[in-house]
């Protein structure tokens, strides 16, 4: 094994089912996150070397691919291109309670998402890391390049930002 | 209220990833992995910079032997025995003793093509897969095409570059030739079955950046006798290589000697022990040749009726001094303060040491001369001297009386390190 095949093992092979769930979890289309997932290797390839003597490497490469996630996430939002459709399911099968509730839980997650998709970047990967991926303060701090405190305060306003996104979503409905 | 919302977003994302999907990212995964494995050294700019640096500490520390990875050197020293090893063609040059006047170039074509081509004028050429060969003696245009022969010198030397082990009993560091880094290698023996006996070493010198084999310097130590080197350089394996040289038909304007009997002085084993003296200055007119030294006879005769005419007398026999068949010269010793004109020179043969020996034969056979110098040098050699100047011969006797003539061999010697 050479040098760069190690580097590999030790960098990416042990976070790759991370990486994969990390985009998935945002982009839920195929060909999208395909193309987040490219994106965010291409970024890792550019920055290999940072990669490499960063203090928290794979809380970076996590990073780096929730932003590539994201990007296509907030695009969608904003071109209004984020349609249910894809989170809930168009063939129901039933109407037991389970059904239901995969409905209503289909439904939350599309409002969950559309509403990060419309938070400032550093609020969306701060909260999607600290939450989602349970990746500590100061290892999140380390791969957004920032201090701990400045991540607490992004989770901390994304949190507020989405409790009200996430009621002005709900607002219509219930209207 | 945080952990409310904390939930919402995690039930938001608790998914799993489609087995499709999963399987087109690990695809991107492996073309990445690829990438990464086949990345080359970065070259940051603060990495540069701590390379100039180290540099001039270099050239401040000169002379100071840095010595590489024994694992990456080690690879280095194995990529070019395994190049060798397994090459298609192959070309060098042995030079005796680091000096011009003995060499000989050995080619090699798969499957078993060889030649050798010796400074003083045999060349064999041989088929090893027909058992054919074609000895060519340039001095007297002459060949002798046999079958079923070995070409026994070449097959040692070029079996030393072939059969190189595949590692090497020591490091020898590094050194710089003409811009390129080589590492160097010793073997302690010689490789197996190259007619090489005794103490010797074998420094292989390998181009770092290409792992060919650069040039190979060669110790040999027999018990009692004086301690001689062999260089081989211009190595070139691999390299496309002109066929035509290992062509066994004849030249055109070569005639075929009749092959020798058991008797024949070609095939006498020659022990010549050349005597090493002092030799003082020959002043001597010559004229400059090249070409065949068939033609001595007819140069020879021009500087005599040259010397004739200008009222000059020779004042010993003909010479000859040879460095190759494209510069060689012909003609007499005269006394000291003669003149000359184009084409015709004087030259003065420099005082110094130089081996003699005096064989008493007629002139101008090709063959048995080759062999003679053959077996000249191999004693110098053994006495402890190497070469220092070009061969010459010294021609006594009558013309017309073969039974008269004699030829001193004679070249300038050092003693050996």
């Amino acid at each position: 094994m050479n040098d760069r095949q190690r580097e590999y093992e030790r960098l990416i092979a042990p976070i790759e089912d991370r990486m994969m769930r990390a985009v998935w979890r945002i982009s839920r289309d195929p060909g999208d996150t395909e193309d987040a997932f490219q994106e965010a290797l291409l970024t890792l390839w550019k920055r290999w070397d940072r990669v490499q003597r960063h203090p928290n490497p794979q809380a970076l490469v996590l990073h780096i691919c929730i932003n590539a996630a994201h990007d296509i996430l907030r695009r969608k939002v904003r071109r209004g291109r984020w349609i249910e459709a894809g989170a809930i399911p168009e063939d129901i099968p039933d109407s037991s309670a389970t059904a239901l509730q995969d409905i209503s839980g289909a439904e939350e997650s599309a409002q969950v998402l559309r509403a990060i998709g419309r938070l400032s970047k550093n609020q969306a990967r701060a909260i999607l890391m600290h939450v989602v991926e349970e990746i500590p303060y100061g290892d999140i701090a380390a791969a957004m390049d920032c201090r701990e405190a400045t991540v607490r305060k992004h989770v901390a306003r994304a949190r507020a930002r989405l409790r009200t996104l996430l009621a002005q979503q709900e607002q219509p409905s219930h209207a | 209220m945080h952990d409310d919302m904390d939930e919402m977003i995690r039930r938001a994302t608790r998914v799993e990833v489609p087995a499709g999907v999963e399987d087109r990212l690990r695809g991107r995964l492996m073309e990445f992995r690829t990438r990464v494995e086949q990345r080359p050294p970065n070259h940051r700019p603060v990495l540069r910079v701590m390379a100039m640096a180290a540099a001039l500490l270099a050239a401040v520390a000169a002379g100071l032997v840095l010595i590489p990875r024994q694992s990456s050197a080690s690879r280095v020293y194995a990529a070019a025995a395994a190049q060798l090893r397994s090459c298609q063609s192959l070309e060098y040059t042995i030079v005796l003793n680091a000096t011009p006047y003995v060499a000989v170039e050995i080619s090699f074509l798969a499957p078993a093509y060889r030649r050798i081509n010796c400074s003083w004028g045999i060349e064999v050429r041989a088929d090893g897969t027909t058992g054919k060969q074609i000895a060519l003696f340039h001095a007297t245009r002459n060949y002798v095409a046999e079958e079923g022969k070995q070409v026994q010198s070449s097959d040692d030397f070029l079996e030393q570059l072939r059969s190189l082990p595949q590692a090497a009993d020591e490091m020898l560091g590094e050194q710089w030739a003409g811009g390129t880094r080589l590492i160097g290698y010793r073997l302690h023996k010689a490789p197996p079955n190259t007619g090489i006996s005794g103490p010797q070493a074998f420094d292989i010198w390998v181009d770092a950046a290409t792992r060919e084999t650069h040039h190979v310097d060669i110790t040999i130590q027999e018990e009692g006798k004086p301690t001689h080197q062999m260089h081989i350089q211009n190595i070139r394996s691999g390299a496309p290589i002109d066929r035509s040289m290992f062509d066994l038909t004849p030249p055109a304007g070569y005639t075929a000697m009749v092959k020798p009997g058991p008797t024949d002085s070609t095939q006498k084993t020659w022990a010549l022990r050349p005597e090493i003296k002092p030799t003082s200055t020959v002043v001597a007119v010559v004229v400059p040749m090249s070409g065949s030294y068939l033609q001595a006879s007819a140069a020879l005769q021009q500087v005599e009726a040259y010397l004739k005419a200008r009222g000059v007398t020779p004042i010993g026999p003909s010479l000859g001094r040879f460095w190759s068949e494209q510069h060689w010269e012909t003609g007499y010793p005269v006394p000291p303060g003669t003149q000359a004109e184009a084409p015709f020179q004087v030259v003065s043969l420099p005082a110094g040491l130089a081996a003699s020996v005096v064989v008493r034969r007629p002139w101008g056979n090709g063959s048995d001369s080759s062999g003679r110098w053959g077996a000249f040098l191999k004693s110098v050699i053994e006495q402890g001297y190497q070469p220092a100047g070009p061969a010459m011969e010294i021609w006594s006797g009558e013309d017309a009386r073969e039974s008269t003539q004699s030829t001193e061999m004679r070249m300038p010697v050092t003693k050996a390190n």
